[in-house]
């Protein structure tokens, strides 16, 4: 893909609301799953999958099959400062309270 | 428009000893240096970087009320954003942690000064923050 064609599979799978929304979510919420993702939106899990597929496709999510399922989080490359401080700092935020649950949920 | 974090856990521990945890070295930074009342300064060192920033409000957790811990924080040459921890009381003698992150668009970097915020309350905010 050259770099105008990669700019605008980026452009056109940001052009949908519901993908744009999706992509946030997945920011906030690296690693979730199409099923995760569907309880948070009005529409079904296959129509989550067709717009993750959108995603993929220019290059906004990478993709990590686990089991059954797949997980999907937001690549660094060709975000907006927003999502990407989202991505940060969210991930932060999983590793602070990952660590106060290990010392408060520690078997006594 | 803001960028805004929001995260929720519950956790199987008193509210005092969760708050406790929350304000020492090591969980928001490996160095917490906080004056804990609206204004205060507040430093926070880790390996990766320095932060400062100041305290927006601060209220301890008690048998009849949840504990709030409002502050600003920015590393060098980055946007100030806002983190608001607030912890409560479960029914079943657990606790529950929240934390919000926000980050407003547009501000004046007003980061150390503490103003009084718009909106008549007492607590201090950025003289101004848009909307």
């Amino acid at each position: 893909m050259t770099q105008i064609d990669a700019a605008g599979a980026v452009f056109s799978a940001l052009a949908d609301p519901t993908r744009r929304t999706l992509l946030q979510t997945i920011a906030g919420h690296p690693a979730a799953t199409a099923t995760e993702l569907a309880a948070t939106l009005p529409i079904t899990r296959q129509a989550v999958i067709k717009h993750l597929a959108a995603l993929s496709d220019a290059g906004l999510l990478d993709r990590e099959r686990e089991g059954r399922e797949v997980r999907y989080s937001v690549t660094p490359a060709p975000l907006s400062d927003a999502v990407s401080w989202m991505a940060a700092v969210g991930g932060e935020w999983d590793d602070r309270l990952g660590a106060l649950k290990r010392q408060f949920d520690e078997p006594r | 428009m803001t960028d805004r974090i929001e995260r929720e856990l519950q956790l199987d521990a008193p509210t005092e000893a969760v708050w406790e945890a929350m304000l020492s070295d090591g969980w928001l930074a490996d160095e917490v240096r906080l004056e804990l009342h609206p204004g205060g300064d507040a430093s926070f060192r880790s390996a990766d970087g320095e932060r400062h920033g100041w305290i927006e409000d601060v209220s301890a957790p008690n048998e009849s009320s949840s504990g709030r811990l409002a502050f600003w924080w920015a590393a060098d040459d980055e946007p100030a954003s806002r983190v608001e921890l607030t912890i409560d009381a479960g029914s079943d003698g657990s606790t529950w942690v929240r934390v919000v992150e926000t980050r407003p668009l547009e501000q004046l970097d007003l980061i150390g000064l503490p103003l009084r915020g718009t909106g008549g309350q007492t607590s201090y905010g950025p003289a101004l923050v848009a909307a």
